[in-house]
C-alpha cells in the first residue's frame, strides 16, 4: 500500500519502485531462508523426536515397522526401565552432590574472584591465570593419581569424594565467570561501604556477593550440564550402586553396544528430560552464558 | 608483608582446594608417566619408555591420527554450518531466538545419551537412519555406519557436530548482534552483494565469536571420548579409538596406569600448543583486523 502511495509521487518515481523491487525481492528471499532453517532445524530436533517416539512402542512395534510412531502412550517400558536402572535414587544422588557443588564453587570462586578482580597487580594476573588454567585442563589428565590420592584418603565410594571432584574442575569456570562479571560492575558502591568502615569481608558478603547473583544463575547451570553428563568420575570412584549418578545409571544399566530399543530409548528420555525441562525453563541464562566469552 | 593486599587472603581456600586436587594430581601424572604402575604395588622407574610406546607402536599413532581426523572435522563442520546459520539467522529477527532455541536443544540431551540414541539410529539392524533412507529411495547410499572401519571415525564426528551446532551459532549470533547495524545498512545502501557484506564487513567483525568457537570446538572434541566409547568402543579395528577413550581403556579395563598418565600428558600437550598456537594466531588476526 505505501509504497504504491510513494510511486506516485513524481519526483523520485524511478529510484523508489527499484527500492521496493529490492525490498520485495529481499521479502522472498527471507521466506526462502525461514524454509530453509525450518527444514534444517525439522531434521536436527528428529532424533529427540524419535528417541522420544521409540521410547513409547513396544518390540513387536519397532519390529513391524521401525520408523512408525508409538499407537499408545505406553508406560510400561518406563516403569520397568526406571525401577531396574534405581532411577529416584539416581537422581537424587545428581541433585543432592549438584546442589553442594554449586554451593561450594559459587562461594569459593566468588571469593577469589573478588580480589582477582579489583586489584591491579602482578600477583592478581597471575593467580587469575593460574586458576582459570583448569578450564582447557581435559578432566582426566591427572584422573590416575587423582583416584590413588582419594583412594588414600579414604573418599571412594563416598558422595564427599565426587563432591570435591566436581567442585575442583568447575572452580576455574566459577573464577572465570566471576571475575570477568566483577570487573563489569562499578567498583563505586565497595569503596563506599569501606569509607562507612566495613571490613574486606563484610564488604564481600553484603556488597558484592548480592551483585554477583545474575550470573551465579547461569554458573550454577554449566555446573549442572558439567555433573549430570559426566561419568568419568563416578565410574573411578563409585562401585556402589546406591551412589551412582545418573549418567553412570543409565551406562551401567544398558552397557555398551546396547540394542534393546525397550531398554534404551525409555532411559535415554528419563536421563535427559530433567535437563531438556531445565533449558526450557531457564533458556535465557542458557544463552547468556554460551555466549559470556564470545563479545569483548 | 606491608605491601601485599590483604584481600589476597580470599584466594586461598579456593587456591588450596585446586592445588591439592587439580594442580598436584597433574604433577604426579606426569611423574607416573615415567614408570609402569598398574595400580598396586611399586612403581618401576622405566625412563621414557612410555612414551617411546606412544609414539612408535602403530596402534598409539593411529589413535593420535583418529583424535586429530576427529577434532579437525568437528572444527571445520561444527563452525561452517553454525556460522552459515547465524549468518541467516542475524537478517530474521522475528525468529532468530526461536531457532536459536531450537537448534541448542540437541546440546542439553548428555554426550551419553545422544550416543545411545545415534547408535541406535546407525544400527544396521532397522535403525532410524537406514530406514529412513530406504523409505526415501535412497537404499543405494545405506551403510553400515558403525561397523565400517572406513566411515565409522566421520559417523562419530557427525554426532559431534550435530550436538553442538546450535551451540556455535549461539556465538556467532552474539558476534552479529555485536555488530553496529548503521554499518550494515550503510553497506547495503551502497549495493554491496549479500556475499560481499559477508565477506568484507560481518566476517572480520565476528573474529571475537570466531576464536572463542574454534577454541572450544578444538579443546572439547580432542578431549572428547563419550560417543565412541558408548557407540563403537573404539572399535571397528580401532577407526574410531581416540585418545581420551585410550586412556580411560588404559585405566579401566587394562591396569596400565603408567602409560594412562603417559598418554594424558600427551593428550593435555596436545590440547595446550594446539589451543595456544590457534588462539595466539586468532587473537593476532582479531587485532589486526
Amino acid at each position: 500500500m505505501s509504497s504504491e502511495g510513494l510511486q506516485t509521487q513524481s519526483s523520485g518515481e524511478i529510484s523508489v519502485s527499484k527500492r521496493t523491487k529490492t525490498k520485495n525481492k529481499q521479502r522472498w528471499v527471507d521466506r526462502f531462508q525461514v524454509l530453509f532453517l525450518s527444514v534444517l532445524a525439522i531434521l536436527i530436533l528428529l532424533p529427540i523426536f524419535y528417541m522420544i517416539s521409540m521410547s513409547f512402542r513396544t518390540r513387536r512395534e519397532i519390529m513391524m515397522d521401525p520408523l512408525g510412531l508409538p499407537s499408545s502412550l505406553l508406560i510400561e517400558n518406563y516403569q520397568k526401565v526406571a525401577e531396574a536402572m534405581n532411577y529416584g535414587t539416581s537422581i537424587f544422588n545428581t541433585i543432592f552432590i549438584t546442589a553442594s557443588v554449586i554451593v561450594l564453587v559459587s562461594i569459593l570462586s566468588s571469593l577469589a574472584a573478588y580480589p582477582l578482580a579489583r586489584i591491579r597487580h602482578k600477583l592478581s594476573t597471575w593467580l587469575y591465570i593460574l586458576l582459570t588454567l583448569g578450564l582447557v585442563i581435559p578432566p582426566f589428565a591427572g584422573l590416575t593419581p587423582l583416584y590413588l590420592f582419594m583412594r588414600d584418603l579414604g573418599l571412594l565410594n563416598s558422595y564427599l569424594g565426587l563432591i570435591i571432584a566436581y567442585t575442583t574442575l568447575n572452580l576455574p569456570l566459577g573464577v572465570f565467570f566471576y571475575t570477568s562479571f566483577m570487573k563489569s560492575v562499578p567498583i563505586e558502591l565497595e569503596e563506599a561501604a569501606r569509607l562507612d568502615g566495613a571490613s574486606y569481608l563484610k564488604t564481600y558478603w553484603y556488597v558484592v556477593l548480592p551483585l554477583l547473583r545474575p550470573i551465579t544463575g547461569t554458573l550454577g547451570l554449566f555446573i549442572t550440564l558439567t555433573v549430570w553428563n559426566d561419568i568419568v568420575y563416578p565410574l573411578l570412584f563409585v562401585t556402589d550402586d546406591s551412589k551412582y549418578t545418573i549418567m553412570v545409571a543409565v551406562v551401567r544399566f544398558l552397557g555398551t553396544y546396547s540394542i534393546d530399543p525397550t531398554q534404551l530409548f525409555p532411559a535415554a528420555v528419563l536421563a535427559s528430560a530433567p535437563l531438556l525441562i531445565l533449558f526450557m525453563l531457564l533458556q535465557k541464562q542458557v544463552v547468556s552464558g554460551i555466549t559470556a566469552g564470545a563479545v569483548k | 608483608m606491608r605491601g601485599l593486599d590483604r584481600r589476597y587472603w580470599f584466594v586461598l581456600p579456593a587456591l588450596a582446594i585446586y592445588l591439592v586436587f587439580m594442580i598436584y594430581p597433574l604433577f604426579s601424572g606426569v611423574s607416573l608417566s615415567f614408570t609402569t604402575f598398574s595400580g598396586v604395588g611399586e612403581a618401576k622407574w622405566t625412563g621414557l619408555d612410555n612414551y617411546q610406546t606412544i609414539f612408535t607402536d602403530s596402534v598409539y599413532l593411529k589413535i593420535l591420527s583418529n583424535t586429530l581426523i576427529y577434532s579437525a572435522f568437528v572444527v571445520v563442520f561444527q563452525n561452517g554450518i553454525g556460522l552459515a546459520i547465524a549468518s541467516m539467522l542475524n537478517g530474521l529477527p522475528k525468529v532468530r531466538s526461536l531457532f536459536r532455541t531450537a537448534l541448542l536443544v540437541p546440546s542439553m540431551v548428555s554426550l551419553v545419551i545422544a550416543g545411545y540414541v545415534w547408535q541406535y539410529l546407525y544400527s544396521p539392524l532397522g535403525g532410524g537412519l537406514n530406514e529412513a533412507l530406504a523409505a526415501l529411495g535412497l537404499k543405494s547410499v545405506q551403510q553400515i555406519w558403525l561397523g565400517d572401519p572406513s566411515i565409522a571415525l566421520i559417523a562419530v564426528a557427525a554426532v559431534h557436530v550435530w550436538m553442538y551446532i546450535g551451540y556455535s551459532a549461539a556465538i556467532f549470533l552474539a558476534g552479529y548482534a555485536g555488530i553496529s547495524s548503521e554499518l550494515q545498512d550503510a553497506a547495503r545502501m551502497d549495493g554491496a552483494t549479500r556475499w560481499k557484506r559477508f565477506r568484507f564487513i560481518e566476517f572480520p567483525l565476528l573474529a571475537p565469536a570466531l576464536t572463542v568457537n574454534i577454541t572450544l570446538a578444538t579443546i572439547n572434541s580432542l578431549k572428547s571420548f563419550e560417543f565412541p566409547y558408548i557407540m563403537t568402543g573404539g572399535g571397528p579395528d580401532g577407526a574410531t579409538m581416540t585418545l581420551g577413550l585410550k586412556v580411560i581403556k588404559l585405566l579401566f579395563n587394562e591396569y596400565k596406569f603408567g602409560l594412562a598418565a603417559a598418554l594424558s600428558v600427551v593428550l593435555i600437550v596436545m590440547v595446550a600448543s594446539i589451543g595456544l598456537v590457534q588462539n595466539a594466531y586468532l587473537r593476532r588476526r582479531e587485532d589486526r583486523i
